[in-house]
């Protein structure tokens, strides 16, 4: 378990869900979980989901693309339980749950123009994400096929 | 002396039962395994104070091992049971079951089942209690008496026509917003829910305060109904066995897990026969016995018993639950709108809506929850969860779910046996919906989506989820009540047919069970018995 990566992960998706960064104290809880899961993790370990993890890391932006991807390709996967246990975090800490809690104050109408919208980036995002990530998951199953076929190896 | 009342089980038949027979003079002594959690932390907090002043929120709201976190790819519910209560569901490793078609959940807990119950008290109608040797009027007076001891709020409102009017009732507590706009949209159209979908709707009957009881609060509109009521303003069975305690004649013996009684010549029992954690097994001289273990329990201390003394162990036909069906809604007009969390959190407004084909009424019970935890329904909307979030924040106040409970039935094929080829013996449990079952519920489902819509709101298909048979816990039906003595059956006053001074306080007497939960009714009956029977 890298501490540092597993840091970047939580900054990154705290920024992604609530556009700020998390307290000492949920990164200390997002160790904490990675620590007691960590023999789990492993055994459910995957190229793409690796993938997918590492890029979104990388800044909020990446995040969006990643879960985007995921929530329509792949919602078991890693980044995707990541990104829910960091949101749990946040809902349960102070400050943090407060940002989530906030309501918009817009009339139904209002809501309604807000949902439409933000289903409208959903789209957007996960137009982007297909076009970066599937060429990435199809390269990767190609050369763990590869690897499995290839004589003398498991 | 005489030998004492020998209560099993301190769950909600057990502990009233308990505290009838006391009042009545009786000695009782009650066994349990009696798993117990830990003492509320800061009662004078609002859930939102609890997160800010608590020095570890994480562990509390989500548990120490993140045992409440709900992940995705986790299959089932739309919240977990939070870390207070767990346990509630603590098992016993000499308990083994396999049960088909059914998924039972038991509670060692001292309380049992009910210290996490959502406090729904309606009674049986006349017509719901059809199959059972007694008439509402019978009961009527336990209801009130149960009432008066536990406080239930509800009204005299449309829901009086099908749900008795019963003593003790007072007044109910402060609306939240989102309950309030419900109650509205159904009186701007109610005469059309009247007439078109036999829809009647009103306030629900719960068992909190909304005035202080003996030394209990008034509910305090904390926020915190799904962690644990912190001043006892909401009934949980653990309050009456603390009172059943004040009293010198009862004594309440936990951590004993009851495997079996033994009979006398006459056929009578005449002790019973406990492990506890140590090992060590402890018998008890019993005057009478009163099993109020829960449904699946009592069965089983039942089986083992007649095992013991016959060498065989009949299959017990009957066993019921109530379908559930869990129907998320948003309402249109609260869309957009703050919300407060420090309200009333379980069922303010409750649904009784006629069926076609039985003339019967199904109960559906609305919970406007502010303050669950929001991680396990984000990641169920068709978004990303950064979309999800945002959209979270403009439907928060407007979010509800209603909880509608299907009726059942006794049916041969459905039944509880004893599978004594394992060591220790296995409870069995095999469960086969009804064959129009299917199409019952979805006629249910597309109703009750319909009388939202007819109320500004609207329930997504997709999120319906029917709950497996057993999730509802209203297990009920092995040795029913009845006027006819036969085997395997009870008295009116819930003394086995076959074991003389054997008596069935839980739901293991029920004969038929309505679409609604059956607590207040196990209640009332248990008092009852207590009254009438000692």
């Amino acid at each position: 378990m890298n501490t540092a990566q597993l840091e970047r992960e939580c900054r990154s998706y705290a920024r992604y869900l609530i556009g700020q960064d998390p307290t000492p104290y949920v990164i200390g809880h997002y160790l904490e979980f990675h620590r007691q899961q960590a023999s789990r993790a492993a055994s459910d370990s995957n190229a793409f989901d690796d993938f997918l993890t590492r890029v979104s890391a990388q800044r909020p932006f990446f995040a969006r693309l990643a879960d985007a991807y995921a929530s329509a390709f792949r919602k078991d996967s890693a980044v995707r339980k990541k990104l829910v246990l960091t949101l749990a975090l946040l809902e349960c800490a102070p400050l943090s749950f407060e940002a989530l809690d906030r309501t918009d104050g817009a009339s139904p109408l209002g809501a309604i123009a807000r949902l439409g919208w933000g289903a409208l980036q959903y789209s957007l995002a996960l137009a982007v994400s297909v076009a970066l990530f599937a060429p990435v998951r199809a390269v990767l199953a190609l050369s763990a096929n590869r690897r499995a076929t290839e004589p003398g190896k498991p | 002396m005489t030998d004492p009342l020998i209560v099993i089980g301190s769950g909600a038949s057990g502990v009233h039962f308990a505290l009838a027979a006391l009042r009545k003079g009786r000695r009782v002594l009650m066994l349990d395994v009696g798993h117990t959690g830990q003492d509320a932390v800061r009662p004078g907090d609002t859930l939102n104070s609890l997160k800010r002043n608590l020095p570890d929120p994480a562990a509390y709201f989500l548990g120490p091992r993140y045992e409440s976190l709900v992940l995705p790819g986790a299959k089932g519910e739309y919240y977990a049971f939070p870390p207070s209560k767990e346990h509630v569901f603590r098992r016993r490793p000499e308990f083994e079951l396999r049960a088909k078609g059914f998924s039972p959940l038991l509670s060692f807990a001292a309380g049992g089942l009910a210290e996490t119950w959502t406090g729904g008290c309606y009674p049986f109608n006349e017509s719901e209690l059809g199959a059972f040797p007694l008439r509402y009027a019978e009961l009527a007076p336990y209801y009130a008496e149960v009432a008066e001891r536990i406080g239930i709020t509800g009204a005299e409102d449309d829901l009086a026509a099908v749900l008795p009017l019963h003593g003790g009732l007072i007044e109910p507590l402060e609306l939240d917003e989102h309950s309030a706009v419900l109650l509205d949209s159904y009186q701007r159209r109610r005469g059309r829910l009247n007439e078109n979908f036999g829809c009647l709707m009103g306030r629900a009957r719960v068992a909190v305060l909304s005035r202080a009881l003996g030394n209990r609060e008034k509910c305090g509109y904390l926020g915190r109904c799904l962690w644990g009521c912190p001043n006892g303003a909401f009934y949980t069975p653990s309050l009456t066995l603390a009172e059943c305690r004040t009293y010198p004649a009862f004594q309440y013996i936990s951590g004993l897990y009851v495997d079996h009684f033994r009979m006398d010549s006459a056929g009578r029992a005449h002790s019973v026969v406990a492990h506890s954690t140590d090992g060590q097994t402890h018998e008890f001289p019993a005057g009478a016995l009163i099993l109020a273990a829960g449904t699946l329990c009592s069965a089983r201390i039942f089986l083992e018993s007649l095992y013991r003394e016959t060498g065989k162990a009949p299959e017990l036909r009957g066993v019921m639950d109530n379908r559930q069906i869990l129907m998320p809604f948003v309402n249109m007009r609260m869309l957009g709108r703050s919300w407060n969390p420090d309200t009333y959190q379980y069922h303010q407004v409750a649904f009784a809506v006629r069926q076609e084909n039985t003339g019967g009424y199904i109960h559906g019970l609305v919970t406007t929850l502010k303050t669950a935890l929001i991680h396990p329904l984000v990641q169920t909307l068709p978004f990303d969860l950064g979309t999800g979030v945002s959209a979270f924040r403009n439907m928060h106040a407007a979010l509800g779910m209603v909880n509608i409970n299907s009726p059942d039935h006794r049916r041969q094929e459905n039944y509880i046996a004893l599978d004594t080829s394992s060591t220790p013996h296995r409870l069995e449990i095999s469960y086969c919906p009804e064959s129009g079952e299917p199409s019952r519920l979805k006629s249910t489902i597309r109703t009750f989506r319909e009388i939202l819509w007819e109320l500004g709101c609207f329930a997504p298909s997709r999120t319906v989820h029917v709950r497996p048979m057993g999730a509802s816990v209203h297990y009920a039906g092995t040795l029913p009540m009845t006027d006819k003595p036969a085997p395997l059956t009870c008295s009116k006053h819930c003394r086995s047919h076959d074991v003389e001074n054997l008596y069935f306080v839980d739901g293991t007497a029920f004969p038929d069970l309505a679409a609604k939960n059956l607590t207040f009714t196990l209640m009332a009956n248990a008092t009852r018995v207590a009254e009438e029977a000692f």
